[in-house]
């Protein structure tokens, strides 16, 4: 079930929620704040249960709450997220050093609370012979979002890795707060540039949520097109950034062709290169013609054949299986404890698929098939990512012949009160928003990342490799700063 | 296996676009256009309302109404196309890209449906310089000073063998040390600018920047944001604007060229 979100009210929502999150079969979705009309702090907590079930706990908090990273690790950047903005302080917190704020912001500037706390950061220092550190960023190499990364090496082997990141930190979430719910997701597709149409869905699918409203069969499938072609997209860059890592220069080349191929279809038959501007709450914001997903059809068919064929080359060639097998392991217990999502977790043993576990859209009449794999090295993360662009184009080429006829959007009640939840498998991973709307304006927005729930395991996956395979590990999860950093 | 791969590649048919279908070409941007033929005082009233940003706004100058259309603020959202009734429609090409931030303002006199004409630039002095200093050769580094990673998306993009930027002699290096032009992207965050400025610090003379996107080049829909300090122009100084939300890699293209005084080159 889509939208089942059971949310308790109780003045004990806290308690609950750890308890839940201790009794197992939970998963940590998000922690989050927010502000009433009286100015007081709220505190909520979003658990998977089972993997088919979303619960919901909030409490409003004065002074100090209890840390659940001893329950879940995967609290911690939550949690350290909530006390640089809301000021919350957090007992038993093991590292509650600033998240979002660096050095040189301004000492005054904050976007809720008149006096911030503010501490200074400090990276763990591993001492012993021969040990060195080696920052990275934030400004890279390559043409690539900006992030500090650093590392504690003897010799070539990392022994620690150590993220700060929050660099491309634009105050999206507040950016949101008092804007009218029509004028959201063109804000929400600019979270994540590369997954702008997941973002937009999901967007589109709270207020809808909110609203209990419905979208039209062809508004959901012509849905389904736009974000499996962008997981696509994703995957087959991805891919082809893998063997450019590893000077496996010729098939870079065709995945890049490859991906321009679509990218010039959509153009062509959409309007669009990464399907800007199309999903809004309520369904499309216009048809799209028969003949004109025929043809994009046709394309999309033909790419994912050839991306077949040239995936099995590059998973069958020794040189590259030599640097992606047992190459930036993320073990299956880690994974899990981490609250790990996407096609990461999927690469480490781990069934998650909002598609599946949470299905929406026209995801509720599909039977799914997730791969899983289960070594969790950059093998696996790849095969993960050739067998989904596979999927993709069979769901899409079901969704083009199989598309309904009739209404592409619904009416929305536009100056309505309500508070939604909506979940997209976006082509990282599970992309949640939550939403506030009174009088058809946005009183809270909170965004769930894939990507801020996925970067502290890089870390975890780093230690007794190589320095020089961190670029391949690095891109093997390929985790958006953007969106992490919102 | 690597041979299959390499037959594989060479056996596909050449996907090069040539220069002259590149140059000025916008197809897929979503940006607008103004068809003065259809522009009037309604048109113009739905399609400012509409306007999310402030792309669109009337201005007042000795008593005659100009319609503005700021093409350095614009997401190419499609809300004004939709809402002017024919007054503004997709564009297919767009020259506006890599001038100065006041030539992408256009405006229309709304009383006589015509354009205010601008005057043109010349390239600037350090374009002259680096041209006579290294012939077509450019070196770029780019930088993310904030962005979605969807300019990152397209400037990635102009590495493929649709575009070969190569094809030009511009390359993209790893080191502002061994750059002459800086691509920067993105509302410059508050956590960035520091690091903005000290990579261009770091840049030799001559050197050219250039803001790319709706966000380098106004801030775009971040622009007040508590966390973004704005445009790139408001941290280091700028010679060139790329609007498009993203620009396209035909846009990227077109501007880099500008900037560079060769528009009119041949690849």
């Amino acid at each position: 079930m889509s939208t089942a979100i059971s949310r308790s009210d109780r003045a004990s929502g806290l308690a609950d929620a750890h308890a839940l999150l201790r009794a197992g079969h939970t998963r940590l979705v998000s922690i989050f704040g927010r502000i009433d009309d009286d100015g007081f702090p709220w505190v909520h907590y979003l658990i998977d249960v089972d993997g088919h079930e979303y619960r919901h706990f909030c409490q409003q908090v004065q002074g100090a709450i209890p840390s659940a990273t001893d329950i879940t690790p995967a609290a911690a950047w939550y949690e350290r997220e909530l006390h640089d903005l809301y000021g919350i302080p957090i007992h038993g917190h093991p590292n509650l050093q600033p998240l979002v704020f660096h050095e040189n912001w301004p000492h005054n500037l904050h976007p809720r609370l008149d006096t911030p706390v503010r501490g200074e950061y400090r990276f763990l220092k591993v001492q012993g012979k021969g040990v060195c550190e080696v920052p990275v960023g934030p400004v890279h190499a390559g043409i690539i979002e900006p992030g500090h990364f650093r590392f504690s090496v003897v010799g070539d082997t990392v022994l620690h890795l150590e993220l700060r990141h929050f660099f491309t930190h634009k105050g999206i979430e507040a950016r949101f707060e008092g804007i009218p719910v029509s004028s959201g997701a063109m804000l929400a597709e600019s979270v994540s540039g590369d997954n702008c149409f997941a973002h937009a869905v999901a967007y589109s699918q709270a207020v809808e949520n909110a609203f209990g409203l419905s979208v039209p069969p062809r508004g959901r499938a012509l849905r389904l097109i736009g974000l499996e072609l962008e997981r696509m997209l994703a995957h087959i860059a991805d891919v082809g950034a893998l063997c450019g890592d590893v000077a496996f220069a010729v098939p870079a080349a065709y995945t890049a062709r490859l991906k321009e191929l679509l990218l010039r279809a959509s153009a062509r038959f959409i309007g669009t290169r990464y399907w800007r501007g199309l999903s809004r709450p309520g369904g499309m914001v216009r048809d799209l013609s028969d003949e004109n997903l025929r043809e994009l059809g046709i394309r999309l068919a033909g790419t994912a054949e050839d991306f077949a064929k040239l995936a099995q080359m590059i998973l069958h060639t020794p040189s590259v299986l030599n640097r992606f097998e047992s190459t930036g392991i993320l073990k299956k217990e880690v994974a899990r404890a981490l609250g790990v999502v996407g096609p990461a977790a999927r690469a480490s043993g781990l069934k998650l698929d909002v598609r599946h576990d949470h299905p929406y859209g026209r995801y509720r009449t599909l039977a799914l098939d997730v791969p899983h794999l289960n070594s969790g090295d950059v093998l696996a993360r790849a095969r993960i990512r050739t067998d989904e662009v596979a999927v993709s184009a069979r769901l899409i080429a079901d969704a083009i012949r199989e598309m309904p006829s009739g209404a592409f959007s619904a009416a929305v009640p536009w100056q309505s009160t309500a508070e939604g939840f909506s979940a997209v498998e976006s082509p990282r991973g599970e992309l949640l928003y939550y939403l506030r709307i009174r009088d058809g304006r946005i009183q809270r927005c909170h965004i769930k990342s894939p990507s801020f729930q996925n970067w502290p395991a890089l870390p975890m996956a780093m230690p007794g490799n190589i320095i020089a395979d961190f670029p391949l590990i690095n891109k093997s999860f390929n985790l958006s700063y953007s969106g992490c950093d919102r | 296996m690597i041979f299959d791969v390499a037959a594989r590649s060479f056996a596909g048919k050449q996907v090069l676009i040539p220069v002259e279908e590149l140059l000025g070409d916008c197809t897929g941007s979503r940006m607008p256009e103004v068809d003065p033929t259809h522009l009037n005082f309604d048109s113009a009233v739905r399609a400012i309302d509409s306007c999310p940003t402030s792309a669109l706004r009337f201005e007042t100058h000795n008593n005659s109404r100009h319609f503005v259309l700021d093409y350095g603020d614009c997401t190419g959202c499609g809300k004004c196309i939709e809402a002017s009734g024919g007054a503004l429609r997709v564009a297919t090409r767009l020259t506006q890209c890599g001038i100065g931030r006041a030539a992408l303002v256009r405006r229309w006199n709304l009383d006589t449906g015509e354009e205010l004409t601008q005057g043109t630039e010349a390239p600037e002095r350090a374009a002259q310089q680096i041209r006579k200093l290294l012939g077509r050769a450019l070196n770029i580094r780019q930088v993310d000073a904030g962005s979605c990673n969807g300019c990152e998306a397209e400037i990635t993009a102009l590495t493929n063998p649709y575009y070969d930027l190569e094809r030009f002699s511009i390359h993209f290096v790893a080191s502002p040390k061994h750059a002459d032009m800086l691509l920067v992207t993105g509302p410059v965050t508050r956590n960035m600018e520091e690091a903005l400025r000290r990579t261009y610090e770091a840049m030799p003379s001559p050197r050219l920047v250039v803001a790319v996107g709706a966000c380098g080049c106004s801030g775009g829909i971040f622009a007040g944001s508590y966390a973004v300090t704005g445009a790139v122009d408001q941290v280091i100084p700028v010679n060139g604007y790329i609007p498009g939300c993203p620009p396209t890699p035909a846009m990227l293209l077109t501007g880099i060229l500008h900037v560079l005084g060769r528009e009119h080159a041949r690849s």
